[in-house]
């Protein structure tokens, strides 16, 4: 059920010995400490730990938004600075963070106008499209102002698959939502995310929301943050909410519960 | 009282703009027909014309009454409009290049720290310089003709144009930026599409200060080039040193006036441009 020696196939994402410290020479913080990660083409990976223990740091850093000290990462073979060039990584950070001048419809379209020369030779959607498979065909001339939580974070989700890109980061983009509707989003996601499989990295809090999603499970370890194992998702595709009451559901995630429980023992230790 | 129109007039542009403010502010409820919103600050002014008006009657050499004042203004308006026009350009040729200076400087400063580091302590110094002592030098510099007045009125935009616009480019959503940033958008790109509409709100707080600002740069420009060019700054320090009182104080409505027509018209232009933003930033 566990193993870090897992071979990507070159479209994926390959993390090797990365670590990262923060603050001033005499005071620094290790927040990664030589993590190494795979993320095959079409599989999508959770990450999950304690809070701190770098998960956004290991997300920012894949991204290209954050340099690592030491260690390499590699999107489809190149340097993730490659990667972004060429427009290979979609973002959906925390807070939806659309821009509030711009209409769902105008914001969606936003990847497509920037970096227009990576736009050349791929299957870009239509935005109109893509909206409206994400269930927001009637809000796409609204402002994101006018809409609910949950409606905002589909359309960030939306502007992260509508110029195809190879990976896909996700940084807890149901957080902010209360329960009933962060359910309904997540399972909206897995509808999609199957019939349009990309290499994804997704970082959460929740277990039952790991499984449900997931290929396989990283657990981290906090101060210094480290993968401490990594969980095989055995259960079958498609999956619908009905798995959430299957036993072999309730079995993996009393696994996860207790892996994250010993992580946590082990840092009060 | 027919007297009081000039002021009465001030009082409705003003109710108009707290109107405005609270509308952009987003969850108004109350509307401009709303009793709410200009009872009271009809009631204000007319309390203070009513104060004004017992003043001025048993002080004559102190404060004109106010229907002397509008007596005087409507016995001569080609001159009174001549010395307006003569303000407004001021004020607007001084505070458009006041603006656009002060933003451009900001655009460059955001772009490129290392520029904010050498300039941003002169433009201080600059600043803290009281502009009463520098338009006398510019006279002498530039003469009396419009020049020094567009300098002044400028100087004056010009500082919190820059310090706000900066703050806005600065304030661009960090998350945002990311988003930007993985998809290797390029610097014009992410200012063309964040930073520049982001920073609106910030502008216009700064264009709440500034335009006011640049009413008082003319005014003050005037005061010193005083009697060689008309304007109404001129006016009032013409008039004044004649204890032409009734001239004085209808040149200082008048500027008031023009201060007023500004701000609101800038409430209007806020509201158009910047409906999806909730309430002014705070403004540094
Ligand atoms: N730019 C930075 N400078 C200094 N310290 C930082 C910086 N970014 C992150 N850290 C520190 O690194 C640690 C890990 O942060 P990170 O945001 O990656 O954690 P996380 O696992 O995403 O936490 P959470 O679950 O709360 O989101 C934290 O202790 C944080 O304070
Ligand atoms: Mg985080």
């Amino acid at each position: 059920m566990t193993g870090t020696a897992f071979i990507a196939p070159d479209g994926g994402v390959r993390v090797e010995h990365v670590s990262k410290s923060f603050g001033p020479p005499d005071a620094r913080v290790t927040v990664l400490d030589d993590v190494s990660l795979t993320i095959g083409m079409g599989e999508f990976v959770s990450v999950i730990g304690p809070s701190g223990c770098g998960k956004s740091t290991l997300l920012k850093v894949v991204a290209g938004l954050i340099e690592a000290d030491s260690g390499t990462v590699t999107i489809g073979g190149e340097p993730v600075a490659a990667a972004a060039r060429d427009k290979a990584i979609g973002l959906v950070p925390q807070a939806p963070a659309l821009l509030p001048w711009r209409t769902v419809l105008d914001n969606v379209r936003l990847p497509l106008q920037v970096n227009r020369r990576a736009n050349a030779g791929r299957a870009l959607r239509d935005p109109s499209e893509l909206l409206t498979s994400f269930g927001l065909g009637h809000a796409m001339r609204k402002y994101p102002g006018q809409l609910s939580g949950g409606m905002q974070q589909r359309a960030a989700i939306a502007r992260a698959f509508v110029f195809d890109p190879a990976i896909m980061l996700m940084d807890e983009p149901f957080s902010a939502l209360d329960e009933m509707n962060r359910d309904q989003q997540r399972l909206g996601l897995l509808d999609f995310w199957q019939s349009n499989r990309k290499a994804v990295m997704f970082v959460t809090h929740s277990v039952p929301e790991a499984i449900m999603l997931s290929d396989r499970i990283v657990v981290m370890s906090a101060h210094p943050g480290r993968i401490a194992t990594v969980i095989d998702v055995d259960l079958p595709r498609p999956r619908a909410e009905a798995d959430y009451a299957t036993d072999a559901f309730r079995d993996l995630e009393a696994v996860v519960r207790g892996e994250l429980h010993r992580v946590m023992e082990a840092a009060h230790a | 009282m027919r007297d009081t129109e000039t002021i009465d007039a001030t009082a409705a542009v003003a109710a108009v703009d707290i109107a405005e403010t609270r509308a952009a502010g987003g969850r108004a409820r109350r509307t401009r027909l709303d009793w709410r919103n200009w009872v009271p600050t009809a009631i204000t002014f007319a309390v203070a014309a009513l104060l004004w008006q017992l003043v001025a009657w048993s002080n004559p050499y102190v404060i004109p009454t106010l229907d002397a004042i509008w007596a005087n203004l409507v016995a001569n308006p080609a001159m009174y409009w001549v010395n307006f026009l003569v303000t407004l350009q001021e004020v607007l040729v001084g505070a458009a290049s006041g603006i656009l200076a002060g933003f451009a400087l900001a655009v460059v400063m955001a772009e490129f720290r290392i520029v904010e580091r050498a300039v941003m302590p002169l433009v201080v110094v600059v600043m803290v310089t009281p502009i009463v002592a520098i338009a006398p030098a510019l006279v002498v510099a530039f003469g009396f003709g419009m020049m020094p007045k567009y300098i002044v009125t400028a100087l004056v935009v010009f500082f919190p144009m820059l310090v706000n616009s900066l703050a806005g480019l600065r304030d661009a959503d960090p998350k945002a930026l990311d988003v930007l940033r993985t998809l290797h958008a390029s610097r014009w790109e992410i200012f063309r599409d964040l930073r520049f509409p982001g920073c609106m709100p910030y502008v216009f707080a700064g264009l709440r200060i500034a335009l006011p600002l640049a009413v008082v740069g003319a005014a003050v420009a005037e005061f010193v080039a005083a009697g060689q060019q008309a304007g109404l700054g001129s006016l009032v320090t013409t008039s004044a040193a004649q204890a032409n009182l009734p001239v004085t104080w209808a040149s200082i409505a008048l500027l008031c006036l023009l201060g007023v027509l500004l701000v609101s018209l800038l409430a209007l232009v806020r509201k158009r441009v910047l409906w999806w933003s909730d309430g002014e930033p705070v403004a540094r």
